[in-house]
């Protein structure tokens, strides 16, 4: 098993535990939307800096718009709420998986390079997705904390449909 | 057909969609898309000439219904997400 099939078992572990026993708190809930989305421009950033594939470049971009804006949203509602975004295993988790992709994404350069931005995408919002329905909607209290994690799980799942796309044109060439 | 019977339509951008997907309208007829999601969309139909830029949240765009056929369309920030237009 490579780093890319551990690191949504890496993101789901305490988020699933969690789910068993107690789910994560709202506060906590906000931390893992902020750091998600984060984690997310950042990959962003270093491809559209990277890559030279203007298929990638642009999901890139659309990656840092879309990101950028779900925080924006984020932020205001727990602003709104006072509610303080705090840590978690799963939000640690999260940033863990994102220093290691980082790490991965320095190393390489061009078609390479690529493959592994994508690849990585297609894990990432897939994990996402999953914590979502299995640990974040199930878990929020907060009716409107609810409805924005609710809100945002169709971008996630357009975001994971444009990276499987972006995956099956890259093995193409 | 004479300016007054021109009706007015709107599709909803909404959760990653078009509301309704497919629309189907007169010639003369205008439509208003307006984007209710966080992310920012577009309506755009390339071959047709349909763009309507960027459309922040809560941001609407008209087009009036020119020539009829139909014109599948896309956003063009997110590539998956598709609707059309049929102008009869």
């Amino acid at each position: 098993m490579n780093w890319k099939q551990v690191l949504p078992l890496i993101v789901l572990a305490p988020a699933l535990a969690l789910a068993q026993g107690k789910g994560p708190s709202d506060p906590q809930i906000a931390g893992i939307v902020v750091t998600a989305n984060q984690i997310d421009v950042d990959a962003g950033k270093i491809a559209k800096s990277k890559s030279k594939n203007k298929e990638v470049k642009d999901f890139a971009q659309q990656m840092i718009t879309d990101h950028t804006a779900v925080n924006k949203q984020a932020g205001a509602l727990a602003k709104k709420l006072g509610v303080t975004p705090e840590d978690s295993d799963t939000s640690k988790s999260l940033k863990q998986g994102a220093a290691e992709n980082v790490g991965n994404l320095k190393k390489l350069k061009g078609a390479q390079f690529d493959k592994a931005y994508v690849d990585h995408e297609v894990a990432y919002h897939q994990a996402v997705l999953d914590a979502i329905d299995k640990v974040l909607i199930p878990s929020a209290q907060n009716a409107e904390l609810k409805g924005l994690i609710t809100k945002v799980r169709p971008a996630i799942a357009a975001h994971l449909e444009h990276a499987k796309h972006l995956q099956a044109s890259l093995a193409k060439k | 057909m004479p300016a007054s019977a021109a009706r007015r339509h709107e599709v909803r951008i909404e959760g990653m969609k078009f509301v309704p997907e497919r629309l189907e309208v007169a010639a003369g007829d205008r439509i208003t898309w307006t984007n209710r999601d966080f992310v920012p969309h577009s309506v755009t139909a390339k071959g047709a000439g349909i763009e309507s830029g960027d459309l922040g949240q809560d941001k609407s765009w008209t087009y009036v219904a020119k020539k009829p056929g139909e014109f599948p369309y896309i956003c063009r920030l997110h590539p998956v997400m598709h609707g059309v237009l049929i102008v009869r």
